[in-house]
């Protein structure tokens, strides 16, 4: 049963210089047709599913205009929504206004997920972006007050150049902040983005782990819940943690990818053959491997693991008898607790190196 | 087919000297494929021959030209050019009544030129010497000319060409019919036939090249392997046009194909004589001897479950490489395997690489090595091909080691670098001869292994690929040689052990266990690298734990990105071994045989 759905927004008035994800520069006229042509889409997939997330992303979905954030708004009121449904969208300080955050709350926008990246300006001008911090308290502590508390920042670390002391002042600004969700993220360099095209150099293994370990201590006061995501006061992500519980999901606009039934989908990056109604780009039919094999390496990037009694009622198979993982706990790899298997914290950053070794041990009886 | 007007020649030269291209212009001049149909280098069918550019495998090919109102069969059988592949030479040389010795115009005579000219001499062929690229604007024909005077040709005997733009080939193909004699023997004799190559092809067996000196045969006759004593009917004859062309029968003077439906690879020995069972032949033909191998290294598929398609792979290949050898191994460290012996590194190379590309199988290569003669403390003696047969220090009286006798020609101006790349290989010096003013020959006494590594590729860079060389084996010298053996996270790696001097040892253990930190990728843990001679470590050092190896960033929910990132890096690590607890991909196996640091 599909709960979530994810709603994206490809605008972006600048184009930053590491994203590989699908954006276009934005455009009223192609805004007002895309809205319309994601309006369709909508129409013809959903299902009238209660939904319990539902996730504005982009791109940027706040460079849209006061008119078309309303439109958009319209759009997504088709959607049947439980009495608690997380509402999000995601914001950049650059173009977000208080009279959009009033509109956001008008429509039950109860989370708003902020990209702040750095800020350090060296690095904000190579990113290609820009930021005030005056602005972003100011924005912030504006939230707060109508009531929008649940906020998320996110910090980009290991940018070419960047110092631990770097990071380090990036982290204290955020804290300062005090908002309920924290997302850090490694930069990774990605094919086809202007940064990878300019050659940089990235930073050593060593210090992009010194980095993460200190973000760690840093955020000691907040839940490290997932690889990337902290969180306080109960404050998780309920949208991140459908994809992490490998839950079902729409996803809705261009290059948007969802899940539901046996079909993982992804749509088309082409914004013509969007607008044609061409939506769908690939669809891949998952065997009942694909889907365990999604179960384990989504769920254990939580810090609750993977849960052996869900997965022998979701597969009709035990955990240990598709992957025999007993090596890899004797080996200190892996955790077992009572009827849960997770990566002991101190390997988190190296969860990649364990799932290639559990998916090893796949037997196929 | 008149006996007559029959002429079996191959075309001998140093390498890089034209050979298949000019054998491509003869298939052009005489019709065989028109210029539409030439790929370049057309006899030389395999992938990878046509890629490195040299010719590995044999080819026979029929080609017929009108000359004074006659019509002559040349059969042109294609010989391999690389030192390593002298063997094969010998093997066409045999089949054949003449040989024409391809010269470079810009470089003249060479080492392998020699080699390969003395060869021919020794099996009674006619030799037309051949000036080939004389388009080239470097092209030196006076000097080209004195050098072939100088090594007993005369001025009139030498054909001037150029491959490229067809240049004296009529000439040349008249040279062959006027100079080479026509085959003896007599097709009413028993038959006798010289098998002088063969290849696998699935649906018709084991496909034989022959040459048939006396007699005749004809399919459905029963033919008889001298050697083996294996029986078969024929079942068809063909000739390479190149096109193939079946037959009905192949007569004494003539080159062709025969299939028998031979399945058994064994019953084929390639120098063995073809006779028929009913009115055999009272003697076989004197055949070749067979090369010893003089490089051995072990071969392992990374799946251990592909040991047996190895075993067939290696089979198979033999057909046709009588010099390749092997025996089943085993190693702690890379489970089930072949000790496969070969003639040179490049041979190694190639039988490496058509297992992989031809059998589909990923192979480990463990460090090649030469035999080394060990005697014992009771006097007994032991030949070691292997760094894992070596016997224990305790029970070793004395070590000796191969040693060559290399002949190197280069412009004299590089004498210098190339006597100090001699020293560094343990090289002691006999003498020097001048060729004329400016090209000498360098004569060395050098161990075979230390050729085995790297020397060509040295001795072409610090001459800027002038230099050539070539080397006969001179016997067994004794060296003091001890095993360095390699250990990964405190043990020893039999696969990685190595027979070195003693003297070098240090420098060796160094390089390899620094080269082997830049191969083997960080592991969960910290490896520790140690080379060691008996327990004694002489060189260490750590590749340090993995620090970072993380999922990041999930746009979306494109969570499909994550997973294919997990198989790829998963497709990565099955491309590795697994030794202990170590994951070591491919090519730590062969940077044992890195002696420089970078």
């Amino acid at each position: 049963m599909v709960k979530s759905a994810y709603i994206h927004i490809p605008f972006c008035k600048k184009i930053c210089s590491y994203c590989d994800f699908c954006k276009v520069f934005y455009n009223t006229n192609f805004c007002k047709r895309y809205l319309l042509a994601m309006e369709k889409e909508i129409h013809d997939y959903y299902q009238n599913e209660e939904l319990d997330t539902i996730y504005i992303g982009g791109g940027t979905p706040s460079s849209l205009s006061i008119l078309e954030l309303e439109k958009l708004f319209q759009i997504l009121s088709i959607f049947r929504r439980s009495n608690h449904c997380e509402i999000t969208i995601e914001a950049n300080f650059d173009s977000i206004t208080k009279e959009k955050i009033d509109l956001f709350k008008k429509y039950g926008v109860n989370r708003i997920s902020f990209g702040l990246e750095t800020t350090h300006d060296w690095i904000l001008q190579k990113m290609n972006r820009c930021l005030d911090l005056d602005y972003v308290k100011e924005i912030i502590s504006y939230c707060k007050r109508i009531g929008i508390d649940n906020i998320n920042v996110d910090l980009m670390y290991a940018f070419p150049g960047e110092s631990l002391e770097d990071v380090e002042e990036d982290v204290s600004f955020i804290l300062s902040l005090d908002v309920c969700h924290i997302s850090t993220y490694s930069l990774i360099l990605e094919e086809h983005t202007k940064l990878y095209l300019d050659n940089v150099k990235t930073i050593s293994e060593e210090l992009d782990s010194n980095m993460y370990q200190r973000i760690c201590v840093l955020l000691k006061d907040y839940v490290h819940y997932e690889t990337s995501n902290f969180a306080k006061d109960d404050k998780y992500s309920k949208h991140n943690l459908c994809y992490w519980k490998n839950k079902e999901y729409y996803g809705f606009g261009l290059g948007a990818s969802g899940y539901y039934g046996d079909i993982r989908y992804s749509n088309t990056r082409s914004m013509t053959h969007y607008l044609q109604d061409k939506y769908r780009y690939q669809e891949e039919k998952l065997s009942i491997y694909d889907k365990m094999e999604y179960e384990v390496i989504l769920n254990l990037r939580t810090k609750w693991g993977i849960s052996k009694s869900a997965f022998f009622i979701s597969y009709g198979k035990k955990l240990e008898d598709v992957y025999s993982y007993s090596d890899l706990v004797e080996r200190g790899y892996l955790i077992e607790k009572d009827d849960y298997v997770m990566i002991p914290y101190s390997y988190w950053y190296l969860s990649n190196e364990i799932l290639v070794l559990l998916l090893e041990e796949f037997h196929d009886e | 087919m008149k006996k007559e007007n029959i002429r079996n020649f191959c075309i001998i030269a140093h390498i890089d000297h034209g050979k298949s291209t000019l054998a491509d212009r003869i298939l052009e001049k005489t019709g065989a494929i028109s210029k539409r149909e030439l790929k370049n280098q057309m006899l030389d069918s395999m992938d990878i021959e046509r890629e490195r550019g040299i010719t590995i495998k044999l080819n026979a090919v029929q080609l017929t030209y009108h000359y004074h109102d006659e019509e002559y069969y040349l059969h042109l059988i294609d010989t391999p050019g690389h030192v390593d592949f002298s063997y094969e030479v010998s093997r066409s040389l045999a089949a054949c009544e003449g040989a024409l010795l391809v010269v470079d115009a810009a470089q003249g005579v060479e080492a392998q030129t020699l080699a390969n000219l003395y060869l021919a001499l020794d099996n009674n062929l006619t030799v037309i010497p051949v000036v080939n690229k004389i388009d080239l604007p470097s092209a030196d024909l006076p000097k080209v000319t004195e050098e072939l005077e100088n090594i007993g040709f005369s001025k009139e005997e030498i054909i001037y060409t150029s491959a490229k733009t067809g240049e004296g080939i009529n000439e040349l193909l008249e040279a062959i019919i006027n100079k080479i004699p026509a085959p003896v023997g007599d097709h009413h004799k028993p038959l006798k036939a010289l098998i002088f190559d063969s290849v696998f092809d699935a649906y018709r067996g084991v496909i034989i090249s022959i040459r048939v000196m006396d007699g005749e045969v004809k399919v459905g006759d029963i033919i008889k392997m001298m050697e083996t004593g294996a029986t078969y009917d024929v079942v068809g004859l063909s000739i390479d046009t190149p096109k193939e062309k079946a037959v009905t029968s192949l007569k004494a003077g003539e080159v062709g194909y025969l299939s028998a439906s031979i399945k058994s690879i064994s019953d084929v020995e390639v120098g063995d004589t073809i006779t028929l069972e009913k009115n055999p032949a009272s003697e076989a033909l004197p055949g070749y001897k067979p090369m010893k191998p003089m490089v051995y290294c072990g071969l392992y598929p990374i799946e251990s479950s592909k040991f047996e398609d190895l075993r067939e792979a290696l089979e198979k290949l033999k057909l046709n490489d009588s010099s390749l050898t092997f025996e089943p191994e085993t190693s702690k460290a890379l489970g089930f395997g072949f000790r496969c012996g070969f003639l040179g590194l490049l041979h190694m190379e190639i039988i490496e690489e058509r297992i992989e590309r031809e059998f589909g199988i990923d192979l480990i290569a463990t460090s090649p090595s030469v035999v080394y003669e060990v005697v014992l403390t009771d006097g007994s003696k032991v030949m070691v091909d292997s760094p894992t047969k070596m016997p224990k220090r305790e029970v070793v009286s004395k070590t000796l080691e191969p040693y060559v006798k290399t002949s190197i020609f280069t412009p004299s101006d590089y004498i210098g670098p190339i006597m100090e790349l001699c020293q560094d290989k343990r090289g002691t010096f006999i003498n020097m001869e001048y060729l004329d003013q400016t090209r000498v020959t360098i004569h060395y006494n050098m161990p075979l292994s230390e050729i085995v590594y790297d020397f060509f590729d040295k001795l072409k860079s610090y001459t800027k690929g002038y230099a050539s060389f070539d080397y006969e084996l001179i016997g067994y010298q004794e060296s003091n040689l001890v095993k360095m053996d390699i250990l990964l996270n405190g043990e020893v790696v039999d696969a990685l052990s190595v027979i070195v001097h003693k003297d070098f040892a240090y420098q060796r253990g160094k390089i390899v266990v620094e080269k082997l930190k830049e191969i083997i990728p960080r592991q969960m843990f910290e490896v520790p690298i140690q080379a060691a001679i008996g327990t004694h470590v002489i060189a260490r050092t750590d590749i340090k734990a993995l620090r970072k190896n993380v999922l990041a960033k999930c746009y979306g929910g494109d969570v499909t990105r994550k997973k294919k990132l997990l198989e790829k890096q998963k497709e990565g690590k099955k491309r590795m071994k697994k030794i202990g607890s170590v994951d070591v991909p491919q090519e730590a196996f062969l940077s044992i045989l890195s002696t420089t640091e970078k």
